[in-house]
């Protein structure tokens, strides 16, 4: 299969959000600002494509009966790993996202794409599937998070849109997480007709 | 090449090596990070301290830390000896989301200079709004909606007083109105509200016992 085909794939269509429904806890709890969503997503993308190729070149030498402990031990490191740089590097980032980057290990878009496609194809393959995965979620985060801080507080990363007159502060919830995460599911299906 | 047959060997032997490289390259990236970390830490707590002090960031002080059942005193001296105020760090457990630990400044007098949330976990655009909501003064105007969508959406920003900054917790009830306090709290995060005026109140009582205390020292051994 070709990379291009395999990085599309991921990205539309098989979204791992709106197609895949995978991931949702992130989806819906991180995405109260644009902001929030895009650095989940590219976290998630980071320690995606890693564990991916990791895994990938990994494959012939783990027995069935193991895998799943196996994948898991080599996607906690990771998460780990990207957890000790952030905070040691890149600590404003760190400060908003720090509580969700433990929550990757338990994201099973990254257990799936290793079950369902790096177990299976080499490590070039599992790199575009990784990525365009990983970018698929960073767009459908980013989306959401976007519309709901435009919804509920009126600005789009941080800069200020709308008058306060028209916040609606349910779109901040978790409601309102669940509401446009339908509209914009159906909207992505309606689109991919 | 054939995948591995799953045999108690191969199984042992593969997870045990995974488990040792994925060890040893983590303890590495802990080498490398520990020490920028701890400085990140150290200096967030430096800073935090002048912060609520108004002092400002370049100015050379030094910081008498004491601990006081969970309470941490700092107590800043300026360069010339003169008392610039008491930062204290406290705690308090019952926020929306867990712990709430606050740095709150106070003056000789008792009165709020300033304060920083240095951890929290609460609901982002909600409680975790409690960095800047109790140091702005209140917009003057209310927002106009009434009834079922002001009970829906919610009232952003509503008349009335939650600036901490520049009251005097012994003049001031430091609790919410609801609860008959002189502090208005978040829009739609009480339990984050009264669990930040909490911690405030808490930090003063702290504070004040400590002043008490070194009174009494000072008049017995004279």
């Amino acid at each position: 299969m070709n990379n291009l085909k395999v990085f599309l794939n991921g990205l539309i269509k098989e979204n791992p959000t709106f197609v895949l429904l995978l991931g949702m806890c992130p989806t819906l709890g991180t995405t109260s600002s644009a902001i929030n969503g895009m650095s989940m997503g590219l976290a998630t993308t980071f320690v995606l494509v890693c564990s991916n190729v990791v895994i990938s070149l990994l494959r012939n030498l783990i027995p069935d009966k193991v895998h799943i402990p196996a994948y898991i031990v080599v996607i906690a490191s990771f998460v780990t790993a990207l957890q000790m740089l952030m905070q040691a590097f890149l600590p404003d980032l760190y400060a908003t996202l720090g509580l969700f980057i433990p929550l990757i290990v338990v994201n099973c878009i990254i257990l799936g794409r290793a079950e369902a496609f790096a177990a299976k194809h080499g490590p070039g393959a599992s790199f575009f599937d990784g990525l365009g995965m990983g970018l698929g979620f960073t767009m459908a985060l980013t989306v959401l998070g976007a519309l709901r801080e435009l919804l509920g507080t009126g600005s789009i990363f941080g800069l200020t849109v709308l008058p306060a007159s028209t916040n609606m502060l349910v779109f901040v919830l978790a409601p309102g997480a669940f509401i446009t995460l339908g509209f914009l599911i159906a909207l992505f299906n309606l689109v991919k007709k | 090449m054939k995948r591995l047959t799953s045999s108690l060997k191969n199984m042992v032997l593969s997870l045990t090596l995974i488990a040792l490289v994925a060890a040893a390259l983590l303890a590495l990236i802990n080498s490398v990070t520990q020490e920028p970390i701890k400085a990140i830490k150290e200096k967030n707590q430096s800073d935090g301290i002048k912060s609520v002090l108004r002092i400002d960031a370049a100015e050379e002080v030094s910081v008498k830390e004491t601990d006081v059942d969970g309470y941490t005193l700092f107590a800043v001296t300026r360069a010339d000896g003169s008392y610039a105020g008491t930062a204290v760090r406290s705690t308090d457990k019952a926020g929306f989301g867990g712990d709430i630990v606050v740095l709150v400044g106070f003056a000789n007098d008792g009165e709020i200079l300033g304060y920083q949330v240095m951890e929290h976990a609460e609901t982002p655009g909600l409680g975790a709004r409690a960095g800047e909501w109790f140091r702005t003064a209140s917009a003057s105007t209310e927002k106009k909606v009434g009834g079922f969508s002001k009970a829906f959406f919610g009232n952003p920003d509503p008349a009335g007083n939650h600036n901490i900054v520049g009251m005097n917790p012994a003049a001031s009830k430091l609790s919410v109105s609801k609860d008959g306090g002189d502090v208005d709290a978040i829009t739609a995060s009480t339990i984050t509200s009264r669990a930040f005026l909490r911690a405030v109140q808490n930090a003063y009582n702290v504070f004040r016992g400590q002043q008490a205390d070194a009174a009494t020292s000072a008049t017995s051994q004279p």
